[in-house]
C-alpha cells in the first residue's frame, strides 16, 4: 500500500511544487493521475518511489517512510517507467538491458536468464538488437518490459503513452493491462482520457500542486466542477452523454445520458430504439 | 531557480554596460591576476570581484561558482605544494620539501584562479547569450559561425547536466547503488551511463543543427543583426580601468 499523509514537497526552497497531498492506493489499485502540464504529477510519482524525498508531511510504502529506504531499495518494491524512455536505456542489446535490473539488484542467475527470455518472447523482441536504434514506441516497449521483467508489486507509468501511434499505444496498454489482472498495482500519469477511462479503476485529479478530485474513474469523469477546474475533457462517450439531457430534457433519464463506455452506450441505443 | 550560467535580468550598471565592453573587462581582468603574484594585489581583486557582484545582486550564484572554481584550485594547490619547493623548510619530503614559499604559492593560486573566476561568470550573469554573440559579431568582426559555437556550447552544458540527472536517476529507480558508497563506487557506476548520454547528446546535437540550417544559418553575416551595440563613455571609462590595471602589474613588479 501506498499512502501521501499531507505531503509537500519542492525541488527549489523558494517554489512550492506539492502543497498538501493525501491519499491511500491499495494493492491491486489501477490509478490513473491527470492534470494540466505541471501540475505536479511526475513530482508525484517521483515521491512514490523515493527520488524526492517529502519536505513535509510523509510518503509511506506498506508502512513504512520513503525517508527511511534508499531509492535503490525500493526499486524492488516499486518499477518506475519514465517519460522519457532514453534516461533509462543504457545497454548495448536488448537481451542486456533487460538482464540490466537484475545486476543492478545483485539477483543475476538461471531464473533471471529464464525470465528474460519469457518476456523476450512475449514482447517480441529480436534479443540482439541495439536498443538505440529501435524507432521511439519500440525503445518505450523495452523500457516497459525490462520492468516487468522484475515483477515489482507496484508500477509506475509517467505518460506511457505520449508520442506513441494507435498501434503501439494499444500495445504498450494491454501488457499494462495484463499486469493489472495479474495482481500488480498500477499507477499511470496520462493525459489520454480515452485510456483513463477504457483502463483506469479510479483516478486522481491534480492541479497546481494539489488534488481536486478522487473517485472511481467515471465519478470523476462526469463531474462538471472537475473537468473546468482541470480542464479536462472526457472522453467522447461520456462528452456525448452529459451533452444529451442539454438538447432535449426527456433525455435527462435515459441509459442514453448515463452510458461511459462504447458498450454500455451501444445497449442503451438499442434499448432506445427498440 | 536560474539555470547555470543563465541570464538574470536587472538594470544595473554592469547589466547595461555594453556586452563587448564587459567580454574586454573580463579577460583583461583575468590576464591581470595571472600576470602577478602579489598576494596583497590578488586579495584587492578578489574583493573587487565580489563587490562587482554585490553591486548587481548576483552574490549568491557567483558564490555558488567560486565553491566549485576552489575545489579545482585546491587541487592546483596541493600539486603546487608537494612540487615547488622553496623558502624555509617546514616539512621533508621524499624528493624535496614543503617550504614557506610553497605554501605562498598554493594560496596565491587558490586566490588568483577565484579572482580570475569572478569577472568571467558575471558576464554570463549581467548580459543576454544573444547580445554577448552579436555583439562580438557586429563589434568585434568574429565569423558569426564560432560566436554560435560557443554559445550553444555554453547552452547545452545545463541541458547535459540535466540529462545526466535524469539518467542517474532513472538508473536508481532500477536499483542500482548510487545513492550510498563513497565517490569511487559512484564514479564506477557512473562509467556505463555514458553511452545514454552519449546518445541523447548525439541526437540532439544533430536536431539543433539541422533545426539551425534549415532557417538559413549559412545566410547570416554581421549585417544580419539588427541591433545596434554604440559604447558609451562610461564603456570607455570601464575599459581603460582594466587597461590602467593591467599597465600597473607589468610596471609595478
Ligand atoms: N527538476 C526540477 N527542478 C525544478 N522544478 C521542477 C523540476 N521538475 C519539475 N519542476 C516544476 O515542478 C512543477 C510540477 O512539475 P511536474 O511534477 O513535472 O508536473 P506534471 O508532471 O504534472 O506536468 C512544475 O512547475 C515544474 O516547473
Ligand atoms: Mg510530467
Amino acid at each position: 500500500m501506498i499512502e501521501f499523509r499531507d505531503v509537500h514537497a519542492s525541488y527549489d526552497a523558494d517554489i512550492k511544487v506539492l502543497d498538501g497531498v493525501s491519499f491511500q492506493i491499495q494493492d491491486g489499485e489501477f490509478v490513473a493521475f491527470v492534470g494540466t502540464n505541471g501540475a505536479g504529477k511526475s513530482t508525484t510519482m517521483r515521491l512514490m518511489n523515493g527520488l524526492l524525498k517529502p519536505d513535509a508531511g510523509v510518503v509511506l510504502i506498506d508502512g513504512v517512510p520513503t525517508t527511511q529506504l534508499k531509492t535503490s531499495q525500493i526499486a524492488r518494491q516499486v518499477g518506475f517507467l519514465f517519460q522519457n524512455p532514453d534516461s533509462q536505456i543504457c545497454s548495448n542489446t536488448v537481451r542486456e538491458e533487460l538482464l540490466f535490473g537484475f545486476k543492478a539488484l545483485g539477483e543475476v542467475g538461471p531464473d533471471a536468464e529464464a525470465r528474460v527470455d519469457g518476456v523476450i518472447k512475449e514482447f517480441g523482441f529480436d534479443p540482439d538488437d541495439d536498443p538505440f536504434l529501435l524507432n521511439r514506441g519500440t525503445r518505450q516497449l523495452l523500457a516497459l518490459a525490462s520492468i516487468v521483467v522484475l515483477a515489482p508489486p507496484v508500477v509506475i507509468l509517467d505518460e506511457p503513452t505520449t508520442g506513441l501511434d494507435y498501434k503501439e499505444c494499444v500495445k504498450v496498454m494491454d501488457i499494462i493491462r495484463r499486469l493489472h489482472e495479474a495482481g500488480t498495482t498500477i499507477v499511470m500519469v496520462c493525459h489520454d482520457m480515452e485510456v483513463v477511462g477504457d483502463f483506469a479503476k479510479r483516478v486522481v485529479v491534480m492541479s497546481q500542486g494539489g488534488v481536486v478530485d478522487d473517485g472511481p474513474t467515471f465519478d470523476v469523469l462526469r463531474n462538471p466542477q472537475t473537468l473546468t477546474r482541470a480542464s479536462l475533457i472526457p472522453p467522447q462517450i461520456v462528452d456525448i452523454s452529459l451533452a444529451l439531457p442539454l438538447v432535449d430534457e426527456r433525455l435527462a433519464t435515459s441509459p442514453l445520458a448515463f452510458a461511459n463506455t462504447t458498450d454500455e452506450m451501444q445497449a442503451a441505443i438499442a434499448q432506445e430504439v427498440c | 531557480m536560474n539555470g547555470f550560467l543563465e541570464y538574470v535580468p536587472g538594470d544595473s550598471l554592469l547589466h547595461r554596460l555594453n556586452p563587448v565592453t564587459k567580454i574586454v573587462f573580463a579577460v583583461l581582468f583575468a590576464i591581470t591576476c595571472f600576470c602577478t603574484s602579489n598576494i596583497f594585489f590578488l586579495c584587492g581583486m578578489l574583493i573587487c570581484g565580489i563587490i562587482m557582484a554585490a553591486s548587481c545582486q548576483m552574490l549568491r550564484p557567483v558564490l555558488g561558482l567560486m565553491k566549485a572554481v576552489l575545489a579545482f584550485s585546491v587541487i592546483l594547490a596541493v600539486l603546487l605544494l608537494l612540487t615547488s619547493p622553496s623558502g624555509d623548510v617546514l616539512v621533508e619530503l621524499p624528493w624535496g620539501y614543503i617550504g614557506t614559499g610553497s605554501i605562498m604559492a598554493a594560496v596565491t593560486t587558490i586566490v588568483r584562479l577565484e579572482a580570475a573566476a569572478i569577472p568571467l561568470f558575471l558576464t554570463f550573469y549581467v548580459t543576454k547569450m544573444t547580445d554577448l554573440s552579436n555583439s562580438v559579431v557586429k563589434v568585434l568582426h568574429v565569423p558569426y559561425k564560432y560566436a554560435f559555437t560557443f554559445a550553444s556550447t555554453v547552452h547545452f552544458i545545463p541541458v547535459f547536466m540535466n540529462d545526466m540527472k535524469s539518467i542517474m536517476e532513472a538508473q536508481t529507480a532500477r536499483g542500482v547503488e548510487f545513492d550510498q558508497g563513497g565517490i569511487v563506487n559512484k564514479i564506477r557506476l557512473m562509467v556505463p551511463l555514458c553511452v545514454p548520454l552519449l546518445v541523447s547528446s548525439v541526437r540532439k546535437t544533430n536536431s539543433a543543427a539541422i533545426a539551425a540550417e534549415v532557417r538559413g544559418f549559412n545566410l547570416r553575416t554581421r549585417e544580419s543583426g539588427y541591433k545596434q551595440y554604440p559604447f558609451s563613455a562610461v564603456d570607455l571609462v570601464v575599459m581603460l580601468i582594466a587597461v590602467a590595471l593591467l599597465v600597473a602589474v607589468i610596471l609595478v613588479p
